[in-house]
């Protein structure tokens, strides 16, 4: 029973950790709340769900369709929401990126009405007993492209050069401009690949729950926002292994407590980590520090 | 006092915009010492299901309901404004919407309030306008006097500096707590309105997204100035009755004028652009806000454009 439900908060988990590690990349070089998200992860998941359904396409085709669909997206978010305002009031991107969206959720309960949409059986479901724990193979699937994922990113930010120009804007706008990194352009690529990542999740999620809804961006935003303080503000493994974790307590706290109470927890957490531990789990700065 | 002047429609449009001016005025008053808060559709729930448990359960009248709900809303105002002192900018943003999240947590598993079948059968107030509006006066008096006055000037400081007003001999953990504990009483003020005038109240009432409502009301409409509030959480909750109302004043002008070329395709265009459903009037709404912050980041009214406003008073000599 308990392995199982390890099993079980480890699926959740990835999907919140793919969520969170697109907000910490953005907040990581931009230091704002870019409140979207959310919405592009729906976004995502609605591109997964009319590709498998109306174009016939696998699993895999969707996946990296949503993935496209939504670092377009991402970019377009960037220039449209971002960019324009001015960075020196806290509180304007934020109010901008909150009109985004609404625009986003609204584009689409205006398109394919306020419903549930079931999402199809595209992977033939077996169920593998190991010992006393029933994976189905879904389950198999999606914490695999979850897990390959975040490695592809780990390694992407670690050894290549625009990795690496990354990680100098994350820690300091001038210095990196001064040290040749163009700063818009290294802003704009981590907009894409944050959101592309959030499309990918979108269809996972859809996977895992077998249905999809214009109002499944906000729920995921939320709990996106507070992996990303229990990994620390910019780090990005800390989001992942921090999404994995708070995934893991939902699902035992609704097991062995309560499901009303399986908000309460997560909340709580969040709280006592900002109050105790601002800088995150693993210790990385606060955003004053920066 | 009003019921003979307007119909029901217009009534009940002003009475929701003026439940949203209180709100608005709740999350001014701790923003006046550089505190965002994400909480205060929190603070409303609790203001309501406290006023209501006084009115449905043990048969109060409605203005020691109102009142209990703004003290009750108040006192957990100063409680979670304690800990919230300590941290500022996004943390604290995050502490208050995990505050909010945890009290509909609460509200859903209270079996005494209904739990998830949300609570019913609030007595209806049907002097909610007239009650709302003598609030936001009071309010707005409130304000206006605190702009000049030596607290309001200390939070003030507060909010352009908080080293340097601490330094200066400010107590900024009493100006912060009173202003967080204010503004959340002022919120369960707007929560007790609300519950008497809709007559049910669940946990998804009060939701995250009213608080990201609530917040965009301050800053469209203006957060450095005590008009800001109002005239944002007025403009943004009557501009899509206004958008939907535009159509009907289309249909006003004379069929003579655009029966022919070319505008009868203007007319019909218009015709079919403000054909605003839900949906499509939201998708307006975001856009106007992305626009605004484009293009008036502080708001609509700032401080600059209350002082060319009273140029004339300043001539005489005053200010």
């Amino acid at each position: 029973m308990l392995y199982q439900q390890l099993i079980n908060g480890l699926m959740l988990g990835a999907s919140y950790s793919l969520v969170a590690i697109g907000y910490t990349l953005i907040f990581g070089v931009l230091n704002l709340l870019y409140f979207s998200h959310g919405e592009v992860f729906m976004v995502g998941a609605f591109v997964g769900l009319f590709l498998v359904m109306y174009a016939g396409t696998n699993i895999y085709v969707a996946l990296l369709g949503a993935m496209v669909a939504c670092a377009i997206l991402g970019a377009m978010a960037f220039f449209v929401a971002v960019r324009p305002v001015p960075k020196d009031r806290p509180l304007a991107p934020l109010i901008s990126t909150i009109g985004l969206t609404i625009i986003l959720q609204n584009l689409a309960i205006y398109v394919f009405g306020g419903q549930q949409f079931s999402f199809p059986e595209t992977i033939h479901q077996t169920l593998y007993h190991i010992g006393p724990v029933t994976i189905s193979s879904v389950q198999l699937f999606i914490l695999g492209v979850a897990i390959a994922l975040m490695v592809a990113l780990w390694l992407f930010i670690q050894r290549t050069k625009l990795g690496r120009a990354m990680r100098a804007v994350a820690e300091n706008h001038e210095t990196a401009a001064l040290l040749g990194v163009n700063v818009n352009r290294v802003v704009l690529i981590t907009f894409i690949i944050g959101s592309g990542i959030a499309g990918v999740a979108g269809v996972l999620d859809g996977l895992k729950n077998s249905s999809v809804s214009p109002f499944m961006g906000l729920g995921a935003a939320v709990k996106g926002l507070i992996v990303m303080l229990l990994g620390g503000l910019g780090n990005v493994p800390g989001a992942m292994i921090a999404g994995l974790m708070l995934g893991t307590i939902e699902i035992l706290s609704a097991a062995y407590i309560g499901t009303t109470e399986r908000d309460f927890f997560s909340f709580l957490i969040l709280i006592l980590i900002l109050l105790y531990r601002p800088t995150g789990l693993f210790g990385t700065r606060t955003a004053e520090q920066k | 006092m009003f019921s003979g002047l307007i119909d029901n429609y217009t009534q009940s449009v002003l009475i929701f915009a003026s439940i949203h001016v209180i709100a608005a005025y709740s999350f001014f008053a701790p923003f006046k010492t550089g505190q965002v808060s994400l909480g205060q559709a929190g603070f409303m729930a609790i203001g309501a299901y406290a006023s209501a448990i006084l009115t449905q359960k043990m048969g109060l009248p409605f203005a020691v309901a109102l009142l209990f709900g703004g003290a009750v809303a108040g006192l957990v105002g100063v409680v979670v404004g304690f800990p919230a002192l300590r941290i500022r900018g996004v943390y604290l943003l995050l502490l208050t919407l995990g505050f909010s999240e945890i009290v509909q947590v609460v509200i859903l598993s209270w079996d005494y309030t209904g739990g998830a079948q949300g609570f019913r059968n609030i007595p209806f107030n049907p002097r909610t306008l007239e009650w709302s509006i003598g609030v936001i006066a009071l309010l707005m008096i409130f304000f206006a006097r605190l702009e000049r006055s030596s607290l309001g000037r200390t939070m003030d400081s507060i909010e352009q500096d908080e080293t340097a007003a601490e330094v200066m001999g400010i107590d900024v953990v009493r100006t912060k707590l009173l202003a967080f504990g204010v503004g959340a009483m002022i919120a369960g003020l707007a929560g007790a309105l609300y519950a008497h005038h809709t007559t049910y109240v669940d946990s998804t009432t009060f939701n995250v997204m009213l608080a990201v409502e609530i917040l965009t009301y301050v800053v469209v409409g203006g957060g450095s100035t005590f008009w800001g509030p109002a005239l944002g959480a007025f403009v943004l909750t009557l501009l899509p009755e206004f958008l939907r109302t535009l159509r009907d004043w289309l249909e006003l002008v004379p069929v003579e004028w655009t029966d022919s070329f070319p505008m009868n395709r203007v007319y019909d265009f218009l015709r079919g652009f403000l054909d605003f459903e839900n949906a499509k009037r939201l998708i307006a709404y975001g856009v106007i806000l992305i626009v605004m912050m484009i293009v008036r980041p502080d708001g609509l009214l700032t401080r600059d454009s209350m002082r060319w406003a009273s140029f004339v008073r300043r001539k005489n000599g005053r200010d």
